[in-house]
């Protein structure tokens, strides 16, 4: 799966700049209610937040995919987010996180969730995807990165 | 230098999905030794996230972790209780 295909240019914000877990869940449920519109922003953001309970989805190498599951969803709406400074997620290998790949993703569907984090993991695994995330300096720039790793 | 493998089941219902391999990360972490995971063709620190969500091991596949280390008996020994154990997960 290709990640310029998940995410879409208005899905992606570079630069961002928060400062808390909290607020950057917050914006992520701003942004994902806007591609939902019969969804309500507090459900998204409980979704995140109940997910983060279970466990941090901060994943390692500054990098952390919080997601949450919605009813009557159709689609699975992705977001990205570098934030301008790593910041505390509680992630397993104690390091800040400054890229966030978020997922809204509807009930079920437990292979294809796997695929899709697959494709995601594959190309964050790569130091110089990372690098190039880092270094984009608007969102336009951000969102051409995944367009020209998707080639 | 001790040496050891085994094969596991993954049983439960959402497979090796981001909270399964952080909670299997999180452990091998705590042992000394090498921790590798196969599942066919492919590979993954026991370690790391992000290659542990590449094997995309789902339900009722069943994956081979080979231990390395003066820890791998033990090792090898929590990582398929874990698995067995479907993570903790409930179903």
């Amino acid at each position: 799966m290709k990640l310029s295909t998940l995410i879409s240019e208005d899905c992606s914000k570079a630069a961002v700049l928060f400062n808390s877990k909290k607020r950057i869940l917050q914006y992520i449920s701003e942004l994902a209610q806007e591609k939902i519109p019969n969804a309500n922003q507090h459900d998204i953001l409980e979704a995140l937040l109940n997910r983060e309970k279970l466990g941090s989805t901060g994943i390692g190498k500054g990098i952390a995919i919080p997601h949450g599951r919605l009813a009557g969803l159709d689609n699975i709406i992705a977001i990205l987010l570098v934030n301008q400074q790593p910041i505390p997620f509680d992630a397993y290998d104690d390091r800040n996180v400054d890229i966030f790949v978020s997922l809204i993703v509807p009930e079920g569907g437990n292979k294809q969730h796997l695929e899709t984090l697959a494709s995601i993991a594959g190309k964050l695994n790569d130091k110089h995807f990372c690098k190039r995330l880092r270094q984009a300096s608007n969102d336009h720039e951000l969102y051409q990165v995944l367009v020209e790793f998707d080639k | 230098m001790q040496r050891c493998q085994g094969v596991f089941l993954i049983k439960n219902k959402l497979g090796l999905h981001a909270r399964a391999a952080t909670t299997l990360a999180q452990l091998s972490t705590q042992f000394d030794a090498q921790i590798t995971l196969y599942q066919g063709d492919k590979s993954a620190q026991g370690d790391s996230v992000l290659a542990l969500l590449l094997l995309e091991s789902s339900q009722g596949k069943e994956v081979e972790v080979r231990c390395t280390g003066p820890d791998a008996k033990n090792a090898l020994i929590a990582i398929g209780n874990l698995i067995e154990d479907k993570f903790h997960e409930a179903e």
